[in-house]
């Protein structure tokens, strides 16, 4: 019998995030190491009398190509997953990797080119997400490498991974529903704020947030789920920031970053380990240097850093800061190729104050949030 | 001594001989994650010969799942990105690597017919684009515990069966494999000439019409190991009986001791010891399904062992095998079905084959001369 705990997840992403359909085509993403869930993912959309199939891969090809492959080869783009992007009526993505750290030997330049290529396929998918054509969701069957990344045993790791997505319970849909309604009814207060101030351990940070969207992610996207977010005004950071956690990006950690905002632009920036790396993902771009999205974790199952931004990202208590692209629907308009999540900690000794009031303190609002039916 | 690994050797072969791939074609490799250190040497191979690689893997419990719980407008859903990728692709590899060869035995046959039928339209695409030379393809075998298992043999037995019907531990198996085929080339030219051949066997007794049709000699080309020359038969030619000794492996059932009694090319009565059900729903198929689309005599000597795998049973250097069902269009056959089942008949004793009334075949073997 399989894991009670993953068919739960299965269900819930069919059910719940994606809301599928009959006759609907769904494509299930992932390594094989992630069988489990894909299977799970399968038989709950066959039950809806969707269509499901599956696109799985190995660990070792993608390495292969990057590492082989002429920048012919590199830039390809299969017209068979073109179309596959046309015509599907939603995608699953199971993130679970069999080794964290394939890649990250291969050659950077690489790597981006081979990203950047992609990139109208990518485009597309976003596009046909945006425009209500398509679902996604993004989840992880637990695996010996991300327990590992976790300090975990595998064991320890999945009551983590199913305890975040309430799968270690009956009806977890129930949970989520009724977090969608808190976090809608927090991202609705926090849309009259004008000005939020982040203060904290070597930490005052003032972000201007006025007429900007704050969105609630509560699982539909992303399973675990758990956030409020929005774009910040793109020339109104101003402050000091630090980052307890390491910062990851493309499988390397940059460790203990500092950065100094003026105007909305990162002025200074320190890390105690991948300085190096930082400086040159700052200069990607023109936009990298300028903040894309500011928001609240607020999954309190997620209680520890794992090293999965799928995870660390909705620690409750935690407040997580993008440097890069933006969001639209938030009304953000930095534009960058870059959109890296580094979290603050704020657990410990955090206050934020949205125009001028104390709202957050250690790692929760001080009030519930006006719940409108 | 070929000191390349093996599975590197299968791979160069594969992608230089069997298909060979250009630079920039869509190789698509179908396969489960068990082959993965083929799937991923081939991989390599392709991106060496400047083509794109692009695999389709399968674990185990899909189609199960599929088949045991899914609406018949579930199990009849034919994949837009299937069409497309038998559109699109310029090479097709199978790698048959099964975790079960059993995992649909329990499965109703009526909704394995159902399903079958469904995607016929999959399968004649890819062979109508094979037969007009726009697509190339090969089914091979990664040796897994499930099929050393079906062969009664360890996995490292089976290994030395697989590599060593495939000539992989020669020095030069492309060498190998060409002069092969030289060979059944010319055995193909020769019988192309001829109108019908008799089989003649204990409890056996078949005329098969071979008139205008042509004979394909296979070289390790579209399926490998190979070793076979085949034809599409006249369709309504086929009179009298067969009898099949080896047990007939189909989407992972058995049936035993199938006999077979033809009549102006159509099954007219079809007996097994065991799998009767499962015979008598495959043969109900469809209308082509009680017509045989093929009729080959299996050539590979390096192959002597029935291992209940048809890739390998059906070329066992000794005997013929007739398929129910679906022709090969190159072959002339013009059978059509949602079935194609091959049935080996092992002719190594006490047999012989008569072309045009001539006896060219004894115990296994072509007389000298012949082949």
């Amino acid at each position: 019998m399989t894991d009670p705990r993953i068919e739960r997840l299965g269900d819930l992403v069919v059910n719940y995030s994606l809301e599928l359909s009959e006759g609907q085509v769904v494509r299930i993403d992932g390594l094989e190491i992630a069988a489990p869930l894909a299977l799970a993912t399968y038989r709950a959309a066959l039950a809806v009398g969707a269509h499901p199939y599956t696109n799985l891969s190995i660990d070792g090809l993608l390495e292969l190509l990057l590492e082989s492959g002429s920048e012919e080869q590199l830039a390809y783009i299969s017209p068979v997953h073109v179309s596959e992007m046309e015509t599907i009526d939603a995608l699953v993505t199971i993130w679970s990797e069999a080794n964290t750290r394939s890649l990250t030997r291969v050659d950077p330049g690489k790597h981006s080119r081979y990203i950047a290529a992609h990139r109208p396929l990518s485009n597309r998918r976003w596009e046909r997400i945006a425009s209500g054509e398509m679902r996604w969701c993004g989840t992880l069957h637990p695996t010996f490498a991300h327990a590992q990344d976790a300090d975990m045993s595998l064991e320890e790791y999945e009551s983590f991974v199913f305890a975040a997505c309430h799968t270690d319970v009956e009806n977890p849909a129930a949970h989520w529903s009724e977090v969608a309604q808190g976090l809608g009814a927090r991202a609705e207060e926090l849309g009259s704020v004008r000005e939020l101030r982040i203060v904290g351990p070597d930490t005052d940070l003032r972000l201007g947030v006025e007429g900007r969207t704050w969105l609630a992610a509560d699982g539909k996207f992303n399973m675990p789920d758990g956030e409020v977010f929005t774009s910040p005004r793109e020339r109104e950071t101003e402050g000091e920031i630090r980052y307890t956690f390491p910062a990851i990006f493309q499988g390397r950690e940059v460790e203990d970053i500092r950065l100094r905002f003026e105007e909305g632009r990162v002025v200074l920036a320190e890390a105690v380990r991948g300085q190096d790396y930082l400086r040159s993902l700052l200069d990607m771009d023109d936009g990298a240097r300028v903040l894309g999205e500011v928001a609240f974790g607020l999954n309190y199952e997620i209680d520890r850093f794992t090293r999965n931004i799928l995870f660390d990202e909705k620690i409750g208590g935690t407040m997580h800061l993008a440097l890069g692209a933006a969001f639209a629907q938030a009304g953000g308009e930095n534009s960058s190729g870059l959109h890296w999540d580094m979290i603050c900690d704020l657990r410990e000794e955090g206050e934020v104050y949205a125009d001028g009031e104390l709202v957050w303190k250690a790692g929760e609002f001080l009030s519930e949030p006006v719940v409108h039916a | 001594m070929n000191t390349v690994p093996r599975i590197e050797r299968l791979a160069s072969v594969l992608v230089d001989y069997s298909t060979e791939v250009q630079p920039g074609q869509l190789v698509l490799i179908e396969s489960s994650p068990l082959a993965a250190p083929l799937v991923l040497a081939v991989a390599r191979r392709v991106i060496e010969a400047g083509a794109h690689p692009q695999t389709r893997l399968a674990v185990d419990g899909l189609t199960e799942t599929l088949l045991a719980h899914g609406t018949d407008a579930q199990l009849q859903w034919v994949n837009p990105a299937r069409v497309e990728d038998y559109e699109r692709a310029d090479v097709r590899m199978v790698f048959e690597a099964e975790f079960n060869t059993r995992t649909l035995s329990s499965i109703d046959p009526e909704r394995l017919a159902l399903a079958g039928r469904a995607r016929e339209q999959l399968r004649d695409r890819y062979l109508e684009r094979a037969a007009a030379g726009e697509l190339r393809w090969v089914i091979t075998l990664f040796p897994t515990y499930s099929a050393a298992q079906d062969a009664e043999m360890s996995l490292a037995q089976y290994e030395e069966f697989v590599y060593g019907a495939g000539r992989l531990d020669e020095d030069d198996p492309v060498g190998e494999w060409r002069r092969f085929g030289d060979g059944l080339t010319r055995l193909a030219e020769w019988l192309d000439a001829k109108s019908e051949v008799r089989v003649v066997s204990d409890g056996t007794d078949l005329t098969v019409g071979v008139e205008g049709r042509t004979w394909i000699p296979c070289g390790g080309k579209e399926n490998f190991p190979d070793g076979e020359v085949f034809t599409g038969p006249v369709e309504t030619s086929l009179e009298g009986e067969i009898h099949f000794s080896f047990p007939a492996s189909f989407q992972g059932r058995m049936v035993e001791d199938i006999r077979l009694r033809f009549e102006g090319g159509e099954v007219v009565e079809a007996h097994a010891a065991r799998g009767q059900d499962f015979l008598d729903a495959m043969l109900a198929m469809d209308d082509g399904a009680r017509r045989a689309g093929e009729f080959a005599f299996g050539m590979n000597e390096a192959i002597q062992e029935f291992t209940r795998s048809t890739l390998f049973d059906e070329k066992i250097g000794g005997t013929v095998h007739l398929a129910l069902g679906k022709a090969y269009p190159e072959s002339g056959g013009q059978n059509r079905s949602a079935l194609h089942w091959d049935l080996v008949c092992d002719l190594r004793s006490g047999s012989e084959v008569f072309v045009d009334g001539e006896l060219v075949y004894r115990d296994g073997r072509f007389l000298p001369g012949i082949y």
